[in-house]
């Protein structure tokens, strides 16, 4: 008779954790970025990129400049500006191994390169397919190996590029749909997500087509223009509805939080989003000029 | 033996209905001519020159129970379903379903009892039709251009409840309706196609089967090659194998004559990804539209193919924005590309806004660059920081059920 109790204690200790998992993130406000060292305002930031040593670098879109900071035990710290005249539209963001910063620049349509030195160390050049002038590269992200893996917009595909820009695979996106930003998790697999109809693609490591991994979602999101994937979860930046959904890896869909508004913890119109080292999930947002950093449930 | 007969009597006088009493034996034509003792307008109706059967056979307790009823009117089902009792009218595997039927909304067309005009129609056809359709019965009315079937009704070339056959309630798919009076092989017919074999595509591609102002029906803004018969401007010669091929593909082939224009749009920061793509056509028709610019249809079914997300915001908002219900989204948005956040027309959300509501620059709660806005330190007010352009689900476009919840996001010290 008393085997039951623990046994029970077991199970449900067993089951909790997946259930909790389950109901998404839960996301906890800790900190809103509005200034600089200099307590110069953010204007319309767009991108973010974190690293596992604690750095964390904005893109001031509006101001044309970038910000270095540091988050590390929950404490911000720097904001230094980094104003490249190449890089005056930066997007989006990826740090990578050794430190270095690469940057889409929206109008130039380009990746460029920022040393640790934080100068300017030219544009990522890519090789080996046909016409190289003619990639314009949507959105990127980076594996742990460096290797970038880009949405080519003009041609509709994904391009994976070894680090030094020459192109090692190609995979032709799905005929139907506005493929606006991947991400690729440990194994390989490469995730697009199609914000027009709200679903989600993969393709695993050595695949040649993704193949669906959702239904649309439209019913539960507006516009998932942003994707990342990490923690074991599929992170959706729903940028017209103005909130992040949460996605186990296989596709199935655990939640959905944070709303509208301007207030510390609310949303507008949200651009890109990276994992911290630390758990924690910084959010690019845009229209209300600042950066978020919410903490997420271990 | 007599114990078995008793009893099948006695069952059979019980089941006898009420009518067939001797006390409740009904009158001659009760089942509907004793109606019109206390109902004598229906003498009126019943001259009309178009009379449903079952009142031409004073048959009323056909659709009515004269006793009681859960339903209208005495109906003997709901309104919505005794039609359907006795009228079959969308075919099986129907692809397209007129909306009042799909609705069961008979009575939207037809009077259940009687009316001067064909098939118990409320109005002559083509009026009828108009009541709705007044955009394409009005244009048909005044087209330079006119298509004659449309002069001989509606229905020549669409079913009026439902379709097996066509969309948009067409008796045949497009081409195969138009050419059964269009001869295709006609020389005519080849020299007024510049001698591309078109017999086989998409006549309404190009044509507006309503009538137009434009020569040959052409919708009503025709590409200018097309218009000049240039066809070979964009499509390999009409003798070629690959005739239909485009000369380039994508917006490389526009950019041989809208390269200003291109080159205008690529020096913008903020590119709409369909641009991009190069894919003009996601939102153009090559050849002819009823739309300016070559737009391929209303925008708002248009931008609607991916945002559809921003226009479900209006359909469910109480109060409607202006562009947005007349499908004019690039009153507020460049749909090719911007310097301005959220592809807008304009930097400053004020200016643009004030282009329609110009009082709101005078007139209004304190917005401008010098005012913050409590909430976010790096914000100042504008007409977005109350207001949502594409609606939402409570009035004035403001994000929150009562005016007093969006005041005191900022006036805190009023809340109750």
């Amino acid at each position: 008779m008393t085997w039951k109790i623990p046994f029970v204690a077991v199970v449900l200790a067993l089951l909790l954790p997946a259930a909790a998992g389950a109901q998404g993130a839960a996301l906890r406000f800790e900190k809103a970025i509005y200034v600089d060292e200099k307590e110069v305002a953010l204007r319309a930031p767009e991108g973010v990129a974190c690293s596992e040593g604690g750095a964390l670098v904005v893109a001031d879109t509006g101001n044309a400049r970038l910000l270095l900071f540091s988050w590390k035990d929950g404490v911000l710290d720097g904001g230094q500006p980094l104003k490249l005249p190449q890089l005056a539209h930066p997007t989006r963001l990826q740090l990578d191994r050794k430190g270095d910063l690469l940057v889409l620049d929206r109008k130039a349509r380009k990746i460029g390169r920022v040393g640790v030195d934080r100068a300017f160390a030219g544009w990522l050049e890519v090789s080996g397919v046909g016409d190289t002038t003619a990639v314009v590269p949507g959105s990127f992200k980076l594996d742990a190996a460096d290797n970038v893996y880009l949405v080519d917009l003009a041609a509709r595909r994904v391009l994976v590029l070894d680090p030094g820009g020459k192109v090692t695979r190609e995979i032709p996106l799905p005929a139907d749909g506005e493929f606006t930003d991947l991400d690729v998790d440990a194994t390989g697999k490469i995730f697009v997500v199609d914000a027009a109809h709200a679903t989600i693609y993969a393709a695993e490591k050595g695949a040649g087509a993704f193949q669906p991994i959702t239904k649309p979602m439209k019913d539960r999101m507006s516009f998932p223009a942003y994707l990342a994937v990490g923690r074991g979860r599929i992170f959706l930046v729903d940028q017209n509805g103005m909130g992040i959904v949460t996605l186990g890896i296989d596709g199935a869909f655990q939640g959905r939080e944070l709303s509208l508004g301007s207030n510390d913890g609310n949303l507008l119109y949200p651009g890109q989003i990276c994992l911290g080292a630390e758990g924690d999930l910084f959010v690019a947002d845009r229209q209300n000029n600042r950066v978020q950093v919410f903490a997420m449930k271990r | 033996m007599r114990r078995v007969v008793l009893p099948v009597l006695l069952l059979a006088l019980a089941a006898r209905p009420a009518w067939a009493s001797p006390n409740h034996k009904l009158r001659p034509g009760a089942n509907g001519a004793v109606c019109l003792e206390c109902h004598g307008d229906f003498e009126e109706k019943l001259k009309k020159a178009s009379v449903h059967t079952p009142v031409k056979s004073r048959d009323c307790v056909g659709c009515h129970n004269p006793h009681a009823s859960n339903h209208g009117k005495l109906l003997a089902a709901a309104q919505k379903e005794i039609c359907a009792t006795c009228h079959d009218v969308v075919p099986k595997g129907a692809r397209s379903v007129h909306k009042p039927v799909a609705e069961q909304q008979c009575a939207g067309c037809h009077d259940p009892h009687a009316s001067a005009n064909k098939f118990n129609l409320v109005k002559p056809a083509a009026e009828l039709c108009g009541s709705c359709h007044k955009g394409v019965v009005d244009g048909a009315a005044k087209a330079r251009f006119k298509h004659k079937p449309v002069a001989q009704g509606c229905s020549t070339c669409h079913e009026p409840h439902a379709s097996a056959k066509g969309g948009a309630l067409l008796k045949a798919d497009v081409p195969g309706l138009c050419v059964n009076c269009h001869k295709t092989e006609t020389p005519i017919f080849l020299k007024q196609h510049v001698s591309y074999p078109v017999g086989k595509s998409r006549c309404t591609s190009c044509h507006d089967p309503h009538g137009s102002n434009a020569r040959g029906m052409l919708k009503d803004r025709v590409h200018p090659p097309v218009a000049k018969g240039m066809c070979t401007m964009c499509h390999e010669p009409p003798g070629s194998p690959n005739r239909f091929k485009t000369r380039q593909v994508g917006a490389a082939l526009c950019k041989g004559c809208h390269g200003q224009k291109m080159s205008q749009i690529q020096a913008r920061s903020r590119i709409h990804q369909p641009v991009a793509e190069g894919s003009c056509l996601a939102c153009h028709t090559p050849h002819a539209s009823s739309k300016p610019g070559l737009v391929k249809g209303n925008m708002v079914v248009v931008c609607g193919e991916c945002h559809a997300d921003t226009i479900r915001r209006q359909e469910v908002s109480p109060t409607k924005h202006q562009p947005v219900k007349d499908g004019d989204c690039a009153a507020c948005h460049d749909p090719h590309s911007s310097d301005a956040s959220l592809m807008f027309q304009n930097p400053s959300r004020i200016e643009l806004c004030a282009k329609c509501h110009e009082w709101q620059k005078h007139s209004t709660h304190p917005i401008g660059d010098t005012r913050k806005d409590p909430r976010n330190k790096n914000l100042t007010l504008d007409c977005l920081s109350c207001h949502r352009a594409h609606g939402t689900e409570y009035p004035h476009m403001m994000p929150y059920t009562k005016t007093s919840d969006l005041c005191t996001k900022c006036h805190e010290n009023l809340k109750r």
